[in-house]
């Protein structure tokens, strides 16, 4: 193995260098690394003594390759070749490479026993990666690659992708074997490059679920294979990515049986004896808690926001101050922590702002966490089977259940369009809502009926089993048909498609015919930073093959209300529901709004996309946002329709428009005037309402262009089957309910379905009846 | 003339670069990375400790010590380019009879080591551009009949010139080389301290 020598003015530089460049390669197959930098550990300079005595001791009859920094180190370098035995100078090679990169690329090469020139030309190659993503000079001129015949196509698990240390790794078991191998990711179509080169497998740029070709030619060509196989297989030798906790979705039935766990008691705290050391168990019990709460954190990539915040609320230093003064005056641990927090709580609930008051369940959520840990209950989220009853179902709960264990949720609080109802339906968890104040043993075997609307404690079990398996056999059935079209006995084909939050949306999903509804705030809604241009294109492309190609439809950021987005700040508005939120935060500055129209352009050009623009009220604001898109070529282009005036005024607003698509959510809680998140009033949000849907007919009748619905109510296959009959072509679903939707639609006919009844009724109940 | 004169060139050469190790540095900040007059004068303390600690038999040997004292002690580029003129300049004077014409050939070697070294051309603005002229009126002073003294004051006056010469050029070596065309304007710290170094040697060997 070569031996690497790193000249630099400045020992620190050089010493970081060899640490970077160390990382990527085990100590037992790391080359010697000499440096020669400063003239001390501070004085900045070059000493070609020490130059050519770094060079002794790194020397190896395999040779030593040498890397500088600038100016002197270049000329101390050379006048170290003069002070060396002839025979040791003649192998040694003083490199132009970058210092840093050269250096990396130089040390991995290396380190798979390389011959100098290989590692010479790898380190001169050092730059070509980042050239190449920067686009900032013309990629380097290189040796055009053959693909081999003999090849095998692997995945990339790794969550960054191809990175450095796994292409480090890679590189070291290609130059193990006498092949020439190259790798093609299939899905950009890069490639080939020569997979013994750290760089050009850098320039590859291949992302976590990209599909690479590997190819390979020479004498041990299938041993080569077999062993990149083998190495993907492991990761790269990465630990695998952590898989967010709930990945895994429920039954998606909406029928459950369980024992009730009860959750919303508050934490018994009869058994606590105090101690003389309450500020210390205290401080333990927080430290476990915030542990908790980061492994949380990360673990729920999709809700992270939700965790941080109760971290913040965790380290509040006013409140703290306030328990810790308690615990000094005499008062127990839990005592003095949850008259704070409850006392936090309460000025929450006493704010006029609903979204405010709605930070009080986080209070609360905090609040019993640390009370747990006080009490030694060992599990934070202690719901793990069974039927969970809870007051109202706050949406860290149900993001955090394990959805395969967790037999189904009930929720007292009427309303089906809060937060934690829509991530516990988005997960397949069976949910009821508005079962009241019925009483409920813990422990009691209860079940429900979301189709029948029942809730029963101690039912007859023999019924129900029998219900859920006619259920899952219905299911079942659906899920096979899945990829059949949604077309109803009077020969109406409606397009199902798929809401998407995560990529994993499109991947998950069963037989939908595209996307009603990327949610682009969702799909960055984790980011401190905004996303770039590429990572956005990245992202649709990746939801769009998830989606075998067929036409996605991306809204655009759709953010205030109750949906902030972390790198987009808004100032606090009393009434946030009707004030900035969807297109009106970029009329004053849009430029994350552009930045996210030319990733969408982007993205036309290669796969079929609509875009639609978000809480929509004037003619003025389609113009504006039309004038903000530009060319539209091939691109099909819409609105949301979530405001009344929006859909009152819908033919003016569509008259340039190749599209609508209903938000029901919004149009319901706008035309009730009931906030969503207001479990007092939520019930008279319904998205049957005869209102509601008096709207979606006269928007059918009046927009000129196709119809979609995208909201909650296209996920309920009896409101599917009457959205279809009122003229709607294209119902936007969760994942879970998409193959439902599409099997009721075939065993419909519209025809029958009388809507001027419903459009008639009395109120919801009523359209329920004549569903 | 011996040894000694050497030895006393060279004492005279650190006692000068530290009164002017102030002005080098400022010169040096000007467009390059304001240390020439600490490195040099780092270089030379050093060379000054090595005399008061060894005694030298022979002028190469002397040069040639210092030569490889200025190469790990100065840091700059200054380092390996003043190293070199020593070194090949004590190589040269190796085995013969001190004389301005043998003298004259060992700063030939030295000035070709430098520009071995550095790979400048006239009119970069380097120590180059004092060197140069310097040895063409050493070489045309001893053609005339000049004595030692004579010569190295001609060729003192000569880089005093070249150096003054390198105001207005644009630095196409070294650090200064990043400024571009802001090198125009300052004189160049390198062309200095080859003057002083040259001045020094006529004041000192005759």
């Amino acid at each position: 193995m070569i031996g690497i020598v790193v000249v630099s003015h400045s020992r620190p530089l050089a010493e970081a260098a060899v640490g970077l460049a160390a990382e990527m390669v085990a100590e037992d197959k790391r080359p010697v690394i000499a440096v020669a930098a400063g003239l001390d550990a501070t004085t900045f300079g070059t000493d070609a003594m020490a130059v050519s005595e770094a060079i002794t001791s790194a020397d190896s009859a395999d040779g030593v390759l040498v890397l500088l920094d600038l100016g002197s180190a270049i000329l101390s370098a050379e006048m170290a070749l003069e002070f060396l035995e002839p025979d040791v100078a003649g192998h040694v090679r003083l490199t132009s490479a970058p210092l840093v990169e050269g250096l990396v690329a130089a040390v991995v090469t290396a380190s798979t026993g390389a011959s100098l020139d290989a590692v010479v030309a790898e380190a001169e190659r050092g730059l070509v990666g980042k050239q190449d993503h920067l686009g900032d000079s013309p990629a380097a001129a290189v040796a055009p690659v053959v693909e081999a015949d003999r090849s095998v196509e692997v995945v990339v698990g790794n969550e960054h992708g191809l990175h450095a240390r796994p292409a480090a790794r890679l590189v070291g078991v290609v130059n193990g074997f006498d092949a020439t191998v190259t790798l093609t990711d299939l899905d950009t179509g890069k490639g080939p490059v020569d997979a013994g080169s750290l760089s050009m497998v850098a320039t590859l740029n291949a992302q976590q679920g990209h599909r690479v070709r590997v190819g390979a030619s020479g004498p041990q060509a299938d041993e080569a294979l077999a062993a990149i196989e083998k190495l993907a297989a492991e990761n790269f030798g990465d630990e695998p990515a952590q898989k967010a906790a709930p990945a895994a979705s429920g039954s998606g039935l909406d029928v459950a049986i369980g024992p009730a766990v009860l959750v919303g008691a508050g934490v018994d705290l009869s058994g606590y004896v105090a101690g003389d050391n309450e500020l210390g168990r205290l401080d333990d019990a927080l430290g476990a808690v915030a542990d908790e709460l980061r492994e949380l954190r990360d673990g729920t990539a999709e809700h992270g926001e939700i965790f941080e915040a109760h971290l913040a609320l965790l380290n509040d230093r006013k409140v703290l101050d306030d328990v810790r003064t308690a615990i000094s005056g005499g008062a127990s641990a839990p005592a003095a922590w949850s008259e704070a927090y409850d006392g936090l709580a309460e000025t929450f609930e006493g704010l006029e702002d609903g979204y405010q008051r709605e930070r009080a369940q986080d209070v609360r959520a905090v609040r019993d966490r640390v009370l747990r840990a006080l009490v030694g209950a060992t599990s934070a989220a202690p719901v793990e089977s069974g039927i969970l009853v809870v007051p109202e179902l706050d949406a860290a709960t149900a993001a955090t259940l394990d959805a395969t264990r967790i037999a189904g949720i009930a929720v007292r609080a009427a309303g089906t369009t809060g937060h934690g109802v829509i991530v516990a339906r988005s997960r397949g968890i069976p949910l009821i809502t508005g079962i009241g104040d019925v009483e409920v043993p813990a422990g009691a075997t209860v079940a429900f009926d979301v189709r029948t609307g029942s809730f029963e404690v101690e039912p007859d079990e023999d019924r129900v089993r029998a219900t859920i398996t006619e259920r899952r056999d219905e299911r079942e059935q659906a899920v096979v048909r899945a990829d059949e079209p949604a077309t109803t006995r009077d020969g109406r084909t409606i397009d199902v498609v798929v809401n998407v939050g995560v990529v994993q949306d499109a991947v998950d999903v069963r037989g939908a015919d595209g996307s009603g509804l990327v949610r682009t705030e969702v799909l960055f809604g984790d980011r401190r930073t905004p996303p770039t241009v590429d990572e956005q294109v990245e992202t649709f492309r990746a939801i769009a093959r998830a989606l075998q190609g067929k036409p996605i439809t991306i809204r655009t950021w759709d953010i205030g209300g109750d949906k902030p987005l972390p790198f987009l700040p808004q100032a606090k508005e009393a009434n946030p529901f009707l004030g900035e939120r969807g297109l009106r935060v970029f009329r004053r500055r849009p430029e994350l709004l552009r930045d996210q129209l030319e990733a969408i352009r982007r993205t036309a050009a290669e796969t079929p996309v609509h875009v639609m623009f978000p809480m929509v009220t004037t003619a003025d604001e389609v113009a504006w946002a039309l004038g903000e898109l530009g060319p539209r070529d091939g691109l099909e282009v819409g609105i949301m329709v979530e405001i009344p005036a929006a859909a009152l005024r819908v033919r003016t607003l569509a008259k340039d428009l190749d599209f609508v698509s209903i938000g029901t959510n919004d149009l319901t809680q706008y035309t009730t005037a009931a906030d969503r998140t207001n479990t007092a009033v939520a019930s008279l949000a319904d998205g049957l309402d005869p209102a509601v849907l008096q709207l979606i007919d006269h928007v059918v009748r009046n927009a000129g262009v196709r119809v979609a619905v995208c909201g909650d109510l296209a996920s309920d296959p009896q409101a599917a089957v009457l959205l279809a009959a009122l003229g709607v072509t294209e119902l936007s679903a969760v994942g879970p309910q998409v193959p439902l939707v599409k099997a009721r639609l075939r065993q419909a006919d519209l025809s029958q379905v009388d809507t001027v009844a419903v459009l008639a009724a009395r109120d919801a109940d009523q359209v329920r009846g004549l569903l | 003339m011996g040894v000694d004169s050497f030895v006393n060139w060279l004492r005279d050469v650190a006692g000068t670069l530290h009164e002017n190790a102030a002005y080098l540095t400022e010169l040096d900040s000007a467009i390059g990375d304001a240390d020439h007059g600490a490195n040099m004068d780092r270089g030379f303390q050093a060379v000054v400790a090595v005399l008061d600690e060894t005694s030298f038999d022979s002028v190469d040997e002397l040069l040639k010590k210092a030569g490889m004292t200025l190469v790990s002690k100065v840091g700059g580029a200054s380092g390996p380019l003043y190293g070199t003129f020593f070194l090949r300049f004590g190589t040269a004077m190796s085995g013969v009879e001190l004389t301005p014409e043998t003298i004259g050939r060992g700063l030939h070697a030295g000035v070709e080591g430098v520009l071995a070294r550095g790979k400048a051309e006239l009119g970069d603005k380097t120590m180059y551009d004092a060197w140069a002229p310097a040895l063409e009126a050493y070489d045309a002073a001893v053609a005339g009949g000049s004595d030692l003294g004579a010569a190295l004051t001609a060729a003192a006056e000569a880089a005093a010139k070249g150096r003054d010469a390198t105001v207005p050029l644009v630095a196409r070596k070294g650090r200064a080389s990043y400024l571009g065309e802001r090198s125009a304007g300052h004189q160049d710290p390198g062309a200095t301290s080859t003057t002083l170094i040259l001045e020094s040697a006529a004041r000192t060997l005759s």
